[in-house]
């Protein structure tokens, strides 16, 4: 059973228990992807790994937001 | 805060500028002055800084010693206790500085660590130990202790903090909590009572730090009995006299007043303790001691003799807060005394009874001293935890000496203090005290909604109760709590408001006081027999509700010590009031009294001049300064009972002691907003005070900075057109709810009835009424006991396509949505999945995951604003996501003036149908004219005369209570700009084309938007989810619930006799179910066959709602069998 984009499987409530169909899924590999977050102090860019501290190299601070979506993102004027 | 001149002047017509300018026309500068240093939620800081500081010393240094049963020798004793600055534990010891912003995002307290100083013997030695941590501290904002105090706006904004914001409230856990204000009756003062059968009772609540016990002096059969909760039965008064140590009947009755009806009324009472056979103190102690109820349970405890037991009951139960020195029991017997004598007094109809409900005989208690009760407590609870582990550990033969330091463990204060703020149950099990609801969430829907609540006062009555008195306006309330400000149904009058400029006292030592009045005059108690007490020329001295001796000259006594406090040499908040009807002087400084500057009068002319103003404004004084100089004092309710003070300066005469600083001041901030409120009726300002806490606006400079909730915000705000001063003094300006939106007031096509609104639609095109909805989602990352973790998964792809599934669609590769995406509902916004084994450790197989994932529901996307990524203490990973939604006014959505005007929209109509005058001015709102009539809100109409006045000379007029800019100038302003100076205006129709025929009254009033919105509220559905129990359609819209057919609109049904409709309703389309009864024995069967009459001849199948069958088998299970009757439905 795939799930194409948009067929929303009409379960009762938001969360499922059991698993999302699996077959597309990709796991993130073994060795986690570095992300780039944002210092909400300082904001420095850091790369920061799945599981590790969450901690700004420059500062210390531990407070990191993530970066902007690169997507377009298109408003409807009303 | 700015120190503008007011420009009155202009105001002013030229009738005004020919009279001689009066001295004090800017006395109300003082205000802004008094609200830096006092008012509004300074006496929470204040309370909390007094706490912090002082009362936490005093609370250690009276616990100081713990000794231990096991060692003699072994003593730990408390040095110097200390509260520290804010701080996070960065790893294991370092720590770092934290701004209360910081904690708010990472859902952290905003605490602060305790260390003691202490000296202990460890072994033989005598150690000494500084600054060790026995705990945190919650630290309420803006206190002493805060990162935030003395900082200016620059260091503000550095810390993501707002300005404006008035702290006073504390973040535990990331949640802004605020300790309510709580009213209640004294402690230690006599209250003259009468019951329903009309005898009177005079009844103290004592409260030392030790003990809290209640004693009532009350009459029986002519008898006078003291009642108290230690006491197996009433306690004759003689006996408790002569216990006392006062053994003659005549130095009794002396002490309560040798007049012949107090003789006549007291008499019964000595005869009664004479058939009792006591004459000494020592049988009337044994007599006490009998009657006195055993503590049980009291663990190897010595059995004391009657007579130690009715010792120690007079001594420390009995009126607790009257100090007993070296046993000598004299100043209680007067104080007991006393209670008789106005008992009988009051019988006598001579005295008055006292007003549970005057504001003199109520105390507010704040979050300083709420905290400390805990404190105490919890440190008392600490000591003897420490007590219990040296008895255990001292005896045991050890390696180690015993170091009590290695068990003083800091999380039993730290956490039932976080406990009790972030719940709000205060437990103090000593006095019995168990208290829910004292904290609050701050509201954050308005910066007027956090201000009003930081100055909301709880009264500690029962809701249910229905005495109109505790909830009814209190003639002694003026100036110090808001008329205006109460919430309607039924916490009405229990829920007030502090006015303007009332502050609430802290405690004040008191032994200076006293030695001050020794020195005045006042003849020591303990010195005086009660025929000299009560003499006709002499007046008692109260201090605190504790009797300190008699004065023959109660005037001069008054006079200096008002004197003496004016100079500085006597506390600003002690006041000195003469009771004439009970001849005393009562002193007070005890915290928790509601008080008010006022400006002195002397010889019929203020004492400040307008020079002192000058110099005000040229920053050269201060409010403390006036203070200083005598100028201006504090009073409370008690003295200003004693002072005639004038409201303005045309009536001051040669009786008034003080002046006004300002009438505004008696509302309070929310009704402050209001334009003219005093001509509008008085329950549209109570309205309006409700609702000016749900409009929409800005909430704080560091709003886009913060994580809340829910959080709306208006994006286009405007400051009001008309303000008041009040307005100016707490920033509303600066940080608005609401738009000048141009009214016309009219009739428009019929969607405008019951006080809807029709809006423009092109006005809502360009803004008006748009709104920013803000929602915060949050997610957790667990590390479980078997080293398993929870994980977060990057999208799930479709097999196809290799495109991320559409759940899936707004996530990034690490699993958690971007900020800047739109997601709809039922789309994952954080991929979390979550080990099925948390407990056992499993190294042969890969742990277990299953899908928790944490997905967004709602009808209306959203987009995301951003997503926070931290970690705190407690849990290792924490996801915070900020949703918006923009919306724009729709049909539904409520606005309101500010005079308790509601309305709903009722129609957005074209620009083009909307009427328009001769300028091309098109209304953004129109607002139907029976609003008016029956409301009676004068202050609306003015405030579009004021608002209209202001646009066309583009200023900003004053709607201030008792004051503001009035009609004849406004009218005239109009005019000259060649307007109607009535306000209203010719409109054309934008339907017709014609003009109106009417003026209208068309001009810009300031509109607030509520919270409520249609969106938020429209639920509808037709098949949905049930609840499993009975199978019924679930109740409430976040639940999809059904709609309820409920009781009386059943009745209806059945009047009407739609017997099939009702059956439909409450059973067809609900809980329909299939069950087959057996005809027999009436009772259910299962699959046509009755388990009962082992027989399927009788059985039948039929409908019956599923909760039906379910109260059947309900009742079989506690032995009760409801049988069914069958019948063929033709033979009924």
């Amino acid at each position: 059973m795939s799930e194409t984009p948009n067929s929303m499987m009409s379960t009762p409530s938001g969360r499922t228990p059991g698993r999302t169909p699996r077959p597309g899924e990709v796991p993130v590999p073994g060795q986690p992807k570095a992300m780039v977050y944002i210092c909400g102090e300082c904001h420095q860019e850091n790369e920061i790994r799945a599981r590790d501290p969450i901690r700004c190299r420059e500062c210390g601070c531990r407070i990191m937001y993530k970066k902007r979506t690169k997507r377009m993102v298109v408003f409807d004027a009303r | 805060m700015e120190l503008r001149p007011h420009n009155f002047k202009m105001d002013n017509t030229k009738h005004d500028l020919t009279k001689p300018i009066s001295d004090l026309k800017e006395k109300w500068l003082l205000l802004p002055e008094f609200l830096k240093v006092k008012g509004l939620v300074k006496q929470h800081i204040d309370s909390f800084n007094y706490f912090i500081n002082v009362d936490i010393k005093k609370i250690v240094e009276a616990n100081k010693k713990v000794l231990s049963d096991a060692d003699p020798n072994w003593y730990l004793e408390y040095l110097d206790i200390h509260v520290g600055q804010p701080d996070v534990e960065e790893s294991f010891t370092v720590t770092r500085a934290v701004t209360p912003h910081e904690c708010r995002l990472r859902d952290m307290t905003y605490s602060a660590p305790i260390t003691v100083d202490i000296q202990y013997t460890r072994g033989q030695q005598r150690v000494i130990r500084k600054g060790l941590a026995i705990g945190r501290m919650p630290i309420m904002l803006r206190s002493s202790n805060c990162v935030l105090n003395g900082k200016n706006a620059a260091e503000f904004a550095k810390m993501n903090e707002c300005p404006y914001d008035p702290g006073g409230y504390f973040v535990c856990k990331g949640v802004e909590k605020v300790i309510l204000i709580q009213e209640q009756i004294s402690k230690n003062r006599m209250i003259v009572e009468r019951d329903r059968k009309n005898l009177v009772s005079c009844s103290v609540h004592s409260s030392t730090h030790e003990k809290k016990t209640r004693v009532i002096v009350i009459q029986k059969k002519g008898n006078f009995y003291v009642q108290q909760n230690a006491l197996n039965e009433d306690m004759p008064v003689c006996v408790v006299f002569k216990a006392m140590g006062i053994e003659s009947d005549q130095a009794i009755m002396q002490l309560i007043g040798t007049d012949e009806n107090l003789m006549s009324l007291f008499a019964p009472s000595i005869e009664e303790c004479q058939k009792l056979e006591i004459f000494t103190q020592l049988q009337a102690s044994r007599y006490i001691g009998s009657k006195i109820r055993r503590q049980r349970g009291s663990w190897g405890f010595v059995r004391r003799s009657r007579t130690d037991e009715a010792r120690e009951w007079l001594a420390t139960t009995l009126l607790a807060h009257v100090p007993v020195i070296d046993w000598n029991y004299y100043s209680k017997a007067v104080y007991l005394s006393l209670m008789i004598r106005r008992v009988i007094l009051t019988q006598l109809g001579q005295l008055e009874v006292d007003d549970r409900d005057y504001y003199g005989n109520k105390r507010m208690e704040l979050a300083g001293g709420l905290v400390s009760l805990l404190f105490e407590d919890l440190f008392k609870r600490f000591n003897t935890e420490l007590k219990k582990i040296a008895d255990l550990t001292i005896p045991k033969p050890r390696a180690a000496q015993f170091d009590i330091v290695r068990h003083m463990r800091q999380d039993l204060i730290t956490l039932s203090l976080n406990n009790a703020i972030s719940t709000g149950n205060w437990v103090v099990k000593r006095f019995k005290m168990e208290r829910k609801g004292v904290t609050q969430v701050l509201s954050r829907l308005s910066y007027i909604s956090a201000l009003g609540m930081m100055t909301r006062v709880n009264s500690q009555f029962e809701k249910t109760r229905k005495v109109s008195g505790p909830r009814s306006l209190q003639p002694s309330q003026w100036g110090m709590l808001c008329p205006s400000d109460t919430p309607e149904g039924e916490a009405c009058g229990l829920v007030k408001n502090l006015a303007l400029m009332t502050h609430i006292t802290v405690d004040v030592e008191e032994e200076p006081t006293k030695r001050l009045l020794f020195n005045l005059g006042v003849e020591d108690v303990y010195m005086l027999s009660g025929e000299e007490i009560h003499s006709l020329e002499g007046y008692m001295v109260f201090l605190n509700g504790n009797v300190i001796g008699v004065t023959c000259d109660p005037e001069n006594l008054v006079y200096t010590l008002r004197l003496m406090r004016r100079h500085g040499y006597l506390n600003d908040f002690i006041s000195v009031c003469t009771n004439r009807a009970h001849r005393t002087v009562y002193i007070s400084s005890d915290g928790g009294r509601l008080c008010r500057p006022y400006i002195i009068v002397k010889k019929s002319k203020p004492l400040v001049t307008s020079e002192h103003i000058e110099e005000l404004k040229r920053g050269m004084r201060s409010f403390e300064d006036f203070l200083r100089g005598g100028l201006v004092e504090f009073l409370d309710v008690n003295e200003e009972n004693d002072c005639n003070i004038a409201l303005d300066e045309s009536l001051i005469n040669h009786k008034t002691t003080h002046l006004e600083i300002e009438p505004f001041t008696l509302l309070g901030v929310c009704a402050g907003l209001i334009p003219y409120p005093h001509h509008n009726q008085s329950p549209r300002n109570t309205y309006q005070c409700a609702m000016g806490k749900q409009a929409m606006g800005t909430i704080g400079y560091n709003q886009q900075q913060r994580i809340d909730t829910l959080m709306y915000l208006l994006v286009y705000p405007q400051a009001p057109l008309v303000k008041s001063r009040t307005i100016e003094l707490i920033n509303f300006e600066k940080l608005p709810a609401g738009q000048n939106a141009i009214i016309a007031v009219m009739s428009y096509s019929g969607y405008d009835i019951e006080d809807a609104l029709v809006l423009n639609k092109a006005s809502v095109d360009r803004g008006y009424g748009r709104c920013l909805v803000y929602r915060n989602q949050r997610c957790i990352l667990k590390r479980y006991a078997n080293q398993s973790f929870d994980r977060v998964m990057g999208p799930a792809l479709d097999a196809d396509t290799k495109k991320p599934i559409w759940r899936h669609e707004a996530l990034d590769a690490d699993g958690i949505v971007m900020p800047g995406m739109r997601v709809q509902n039922k789309q994952v916004l954080v991929n979390k999945s979550c080990p099925l084994q948390t407990s056992v450790i499993n190294k042969e197989q890969p742990p277990q995951y299953q899908d928790t994932p944490s997905s967004y529901r709602g009808p209306i996307p959203s987009m995301i604003e951003k997503v926070l990524v931290s970690s705190n203490n407690e849990e290792s990973f924490l996801v915070k996501m900020l949703l918006r939604q923009t919306r724009r006014p729709e049909l539904g959505d409520k606005f309101s003036s500010r005079h308790g005007q509601k309305g709903v929209t009722g129609l957005i109509a074209q620009q083009e149908d909307m009427p328009f005058n001769d300028q091309g001015i098109c209304p953004d709102v129109i607002m139907n004219p029976h609003g008016y009539p029956s409301r009676m809100t004068v202050g609306k109409l003015l405030e579009l005369l004021g608002s209209k006045a202001g646009a066309v000379e583009a200023k900003f007029h004053y709607g201030t209570a008792f004051g503001g800019d009035n009609v004849e100038v406004l009218s005239k302003v109009l005019s000259d700009h060649g307007f109607n100076y009535l306000g209203k205006d010719c409109l054309t129709s934008g339907i017709t084309g014609e003009s109106l025929e009417a003026y209208i009254y068309h001009g810009p009033v300031y509109y607030q938007k509520l919270k409520h919105m249609v969106v938020d509220k429209m639920h509808a559905r037709a098949r949905g989810p049930r609840a499993v129990l009975t199978r019924q359609p679930t109740e409430g819209r976040s639940k999809d619930g059904g709609l309820r057919l409920g009781e009386m609109e059943r009745d209806c049904l059945i009047g009407y006799g739609a017997s099939m409709l009702l059956l439909e309703r409450l059973m067809i389309s609900s809980d329909q179910f299939e069950v087959d009864v057996c005809g027999k024995c009436g009772l259910l069967g299962y699959d046509k066959w009755c388990q009962l009459c082992k027989s399927s001849k009788e059985v039948a199948t039929l409908k019956i709602p599923y909760a039906c069958k379910l109260l059947f088998q309900e009742l079989t299970s506690m032995n009760i069998i409801p049988r069914l009757k069958l019948k063929p439905y033709n033979e009924v």
